[in-house]
């Protein structure tokens, strides 16, 4: 009983995550591949112009830089985790929405009013290394703080597949000796590499 | 042998073969979800100086420092892995690494000077420097080993997601809540990549 509970919840709790492992295991790819990327020449950020407006909105008597920037991403219909640079009294406040496939800059110049929104080309292997990066619990939104909780899981379940694993393989007579020699294998070269690099 | 035990035994025997990799990118991704797990409540051991010494060498405009790093670890009699990067026109750092141990030198353009401070060991730090380390940009051949089975490890999850997704579809009983499970993270995860 113990054991079919184990395989069921192993192989259920691996068909959830599929895509979270999926974008892992790919995100780790193109990252441990970065210079690949970078000697060809492509740039990891590059933004096109989406739009350009006057705002023509007023802002509460002394608004903060990112009350004014709650402000216009609402506005943009844009809102959601943002980071950002600038004061009220600066030339601009740049923000920066961090959408997981289209990042958008918003640069406002807070006394002529121009606002401008560039979206963020489209790059797999920056998309990829985006989502890999992405967690914790420093952001206000519940869905941010529910990604968060995913990652956690994810974590959770790789130490689960690894311990129910190893039980199940123990399980298999057969495999026992292959099964053993592979493990040895990996902890042997693992230990090599922890020593020496 | 069948498709079906060649395919059991890939997923079970590639597990145990990378299972000190799998154990460790699991654990180190807690250092990144919750910092504040690791860090000492008084700061913890401050880095120590190893040197501070007069210093000369020509740092070039370009944006390739590696050699320069190279030739400041050479003239002062020290080897390994490192990365360099330059924080601003008059610094710049070389980063000297291995997972138990971490040196940063500083050499300050306009004073001649370079300083080497050793990092004092930090569980955070080990675990964060092995599930970051990476790339092939080192001069070693374990170095380009470490990247090769990186990649072997991820591309060991991919052939996990397949292998597990033809045992399940075997596994007949299992379809439909297997199948729920499937679709429900499909979903979420679309979910989050709309609406993050």
């Amino acid at each position: 009983m113990f054991s079919k509970f184990l395989r069921r919840t192993h192989m259920y709790l691996a068909l959830f995550l599929v895509p979270w492992i999926l974008i892992y295991a790919l995100s780790t790819m193109a990252m441990n591949h970065r210079q690949f990327f970078t000697k060809r020449g492509d740039s990891p950020v590059r933004f096109e112009k989406e739009s350009e407006q006057t705002y023509t909105g007023t802002f509460p008597l002394q608004a903060t830089a990112r009350q004014m920037a709650l402000q216009l991403l609402k506005g943009l219909n844009l809102e959601g985790t943002f980071s950002m640079q600038g004061k009220p009294e600066s030339e601009r406040i740049t923000i920066l929405r961090h959408d997981p496939i289209f990042p958008r800059r918003i640069t406002f110049a807070p006394k002529s009013g121009q606002l401008m929104v560039e979206r963020q080309v489209f790059s797999a292997h920056t998309f990829l290394e985006r989502m890999h990066r992405r967690r914790g619990y420093q952001h206000d939104r519940l869905l941010e703080d529910a990604w968060a909780i995913s990652v956690d899981v994810v974590i959770a379940a790789i130490v689960f597949w690894a311990l129910s694993g190893g039980w199940m393989w123990w399980e298999l007579r057969a495999t026992r000796m292959w099964g053993g020699a592979c493990l040895m294998l990996g902890v042997g070269l693992f230990g090599l590499f922890l020593f020496s690099i | 042998m069948t498709l079906n035990l060649l395919l059991r035994r890939t997923h079970i025997y590639l597990a145990l073969f990378l299972l000190p990799w799998f154990g460790m990118y699991g654990i180190s991704s807690l250092p990144f979800s919750h910092p504040e797990w690791f860090k000492p409540p008084d700061g913890g051991p401050q880095r120590t100086v190893r040197f501070d010494r007069s210093y000369q060498i020509t740092v070039p405009q370009t944006s390739d420092l590696r050699e320069t790093g190279a030739r400041i670890l050479q003239d002062n009699g020290l080897q390994g892995s490192f990365g360099v990067y330059q924080p601003n026109p008059q610094r710049l750092n070389v980063y000297l690494f291995s997972f138990w141990s971490a040196t940063e030198i500083t050499y300050f353009i306009d004073q001649k000077r370079l300083l080497a401070e050793d990092q004092p060991f930090r569980w955070s730090s080990f675990l964060t420097g092995l599930h970051a380390r990476g790339g092939f940009e080192q001069e070693s051949l374990l170095n380009d080993a470490w990247g090769v089975l990186v990649d072997f490890v991820s591309l060991g999850f991919l052939v996990w997601i397949g292998t597990g997704l033809y045992m399940w579809w075997q596994l007949q009983p299992t379809r439909f809540w297997g199948g729920l499970a499937l679709g429900g993270g499909v979903l979420a995860f679309v979910l989050f990549l709309w609406r993050l």
